[in-house]
């Protein structure tokens, strides 16, 4: 089943009069339940690509499009609760909020949807434990290892029990010991919960374990590869 | 909204030095108003007060016409009984009494000054006004045939007590008549216009003087509270149709006009300080915005609303003048309480007296008078922070969450 959806899309940016084509022409699916990366240099437009499925940004042209509906019909109070309730982000840097603690960061986004004081806390400690971060809820981002901040984020991520994680160069902040044991546990939730991720990276800890791989140039899409290699 | 609350209280906390010096503002601010209002009103109080207890009352009944023209000719009758029939039965009154009130001319062998002749019972006068009480030297009509008079008109007449004076009024029947009176008592009070030009005598002697017989010029009330003032004006008025009725702020509009224009410098004043204050309130939430421009972001992207991080900005602003709001009317209150016993303003005496004030001031603060600050200071704090969280819910997600 099609979560998300690029048609024809395009982003152009536009600096002091400067026009800059970030993407051109994109069509893309990604399934439910898929492992996907989207690939390429530096500059290539894997970021923009993600912001734009992920509701963060909108396309200059062309429709994207997240359980059949169009983003550009949505109001901002729309997208607001299209973001909370279908869409987990991680990014580079972690993007913790750095004065709730580890627990709090995940509660956050169950409190915003209503859940229950109990249950979001029952939740909590459990998408905790789930990457491996018992007993460290009481601990606010900047008492944490990078690998755990990033843990967290995840946890966050999959809090809000979302359709789609896309994840923003993950592993970018990592060394690549604690990036094997992130990204195993990811191939983990999408192998044994059926969570569906899009990652944007060059990391090729993360390529060789994707399962379809979106190489983007210039722009556009320069070819897709299936099949993890790792 | 708890986790927004929190994370505006946790927000406002990041950065102590910065959210000290904002709430040290308001707090000292607030504090600063409210000590120099509660003085300025306390002088107020006392001036309406004073005069109250001194001459006006808070209520007078006339003879019709007698606050357009105050001429002895418009009396009231047998000493004004059914007037205190109707005064005696009413609840709200506390005391009352009559007097004859007209115009003199005191001369002494070494000046001649014109006064307000105010003849009076002396037991019942006391039960409504302070001069009883405020005799620096004599007594208060401990003799017959003596006068009471103010230590300025005294000192303008150059006599002491037991002096002779005489007094020549126009009587009833229009005939320039006069009597020779000793100095009984001098008295004080904070009001150096009743002090200078006003001269008591017994009702008994006014009746004379005047040829007034058993009428009287004035019945004085005073109430149990001012609140009950209006309530009791308007049962009078039922009970004596033809008869003035009068509340103390009719007879003397410029006193309460003078309450009136205290409170609007008191929302000026208060305006003033934060409006000023508010500038310093955006400055530092804007500085805290451009900083956590990232975290916006990302607060953004997982789904808050722009509606909640707007909120959440303005809650910050509202929190931090809240706390200093709370420390400045602390501060207040210890100052006042300091000052609870009064503060003596001796050496502006004569010009507090000119004003009817006393040199002891007692600082004044209703539950009003905090009201009207914290609606002040939180309307400030909620325009200030209103363009810092305008540039806040503006941010763009996708460029917020890369921001450095």
């Amino acid at each position: 089943m099609t979560i998300l959806e690029a048609q024809d899309v395009s982003k152009t940016y536009e600096t002091r009069g400067v026009e800059t084509r970030a993407l051109e022409g994109i069509d893309l699916v990604v399934d439910e339940g898929e492992f996907t990366a989207l690939a390429g240099p530096s500059g290539s437009g894997k970021t923009t690509l993600l912001n734009l499925l992920g509701a963060l940004d909108d396309p200059s042209s062309g429709q994207v499009r997240l359980d059949g509906e169009n983003l550009a019909d949505l109001a901002p109070a729309q997208l607001s609760e299209l973001r909370l309730r279908k869409l987990g982000f991680i990014f580079q840097a972690y993007n913790l909020i750095p004065v709730f603690s580890a627990a709090e960061n995940v509660e956050f986004v169950m409190e915003l949807q209503g859940v229950p004081a109990a249950e979001r806390r029952k939740r909590a400690t459990e998408l905790l434990a789930q990457v491996e971060l018992e007993g460290l809820g009481d601990k606010r981002p900047l008492e944490m290892s990078g690998g755990q901040q990033q843990r967290v984020a995840v946890a966050r991520a999959l809090a809000s029990r979302p359709r789609i994680i896309l994840a923003d160069e993950p592993t970018a902040n990592l060394d690549s010991k604690t990036a094997i044991r992130l990204l195993d546990l990811m191939v983990g939730l999408n192998r044994e919960g059926g969570t569906t991720f899009l990652f944007s990276s060059h990391d090729p800890l993360v390529l060789e374990r994707a399962r379809r791989r979106v190489w983007l140039r210039d722009g556009g899409i320069d070819r897709i590869e299936e099949g993890a290699t790792a | 909204m708890l986790s927004t609350l929190r994370l505006a209280w946790r927000n406002a906390a990041r950065n102590p030095r910065r959210t000290g010096v904002v709430i040290a503002a308001v707090a000292i601010g607030m504090a600063g108003t409210l000590v120099s209002m509660a003085i300025f009103y306390g002088m107020m109080f006392q001036m309406v007060d004073n005069a109250i207890k001194t001459d006006l009352g808070h209520v007078q009944i006339h003879a019709s016409g007698y606050d357009a023209d105050p001429e002895i000719g418009l009396f009231l009758a047998s000493g004004a009984a059914p007037e205190r029939r109707a005064v005696a039965s009413d609840p709200a009154v506390r005391a009352s009494s009559i007097r004859i009130r007209g115009e003199g001319l005191v001369t002494s062998p070494s000046a001649s000054v014109g006064v307000r002749v105010i003849g009076v019972d002396p037991e019942d006068e006391r039960s409504i006004s302070m001069v009883g009480d405020a005799i620096v030297t004599g007594a208060y009509f401990g003799k017959r045939r003596t006068a009471v008079i103010g230590e300025g008109l005294a000192r303008r007449l150059g006599v002491e007590v037991g002096n002779k004076i005489v007094i020549s009024v126009q009587d009833l029947a229009g005939d320039m008549t006069g009597e020779s009176l000793r100095v009984g008592g001098i008295f004080r009070t904070p009001s150096a216009q009743l002090d200078r030009g006003t001269l008591f005598v017994s009702l008994t002697d006014a009746a004379s003087l005047f040829g007034m017989n058993d009428a009287v010029t004035e019945v004085v009330i005073v109430a149990h509270s001012r609140d009950e003032v209006p309530a009791l004006q308007a049962r009078l008025a039922a009970a004596l149709p033809g008869r003035e009725i009068e509340r103390w702020d009719e007879i003397e509009p410029v006193l309460a006009s003078i309450l009136t224009v205290m409170d609007q410098i008191a929302w000026g004043l208060y305006l003033t300080i934060f409006i000023a204050m508010s500038f310093g309130i955006a400055n530092v939430l804007m500085m805290a915005i451009f900083e956590r421009i990232r975290e916006f972001g990302i607060l953004l992207a997982v789904g808050l609303s722009r509606r909640r991080l707007f909120a959440l900005v303005v809650g910050e602003s509202l929190m931090v003048t809240g706390v200093g709001m709370l420390i400045g009317f602390g501060l207040a209150g210890l100052f006042l309480f300091a000052l609870s016993d009064g503060i003596d303003m001796s050496g502006f005496a004569e010009g507090l007296g000119a004003f009817g004030i006393g040199t002891h001031i007692v600082p004044v603060l209703t539950r009003n008078d905090f009201t009207i600050p914290a609606v002040v200071a939180l309307a400030t704090a909620l325009v200030a922070s209103a363009w810092p969280a305008i540039r806040a819910v503006r941010l763009r997600p996708a460029e917020a969450v890369r921001h450095d």
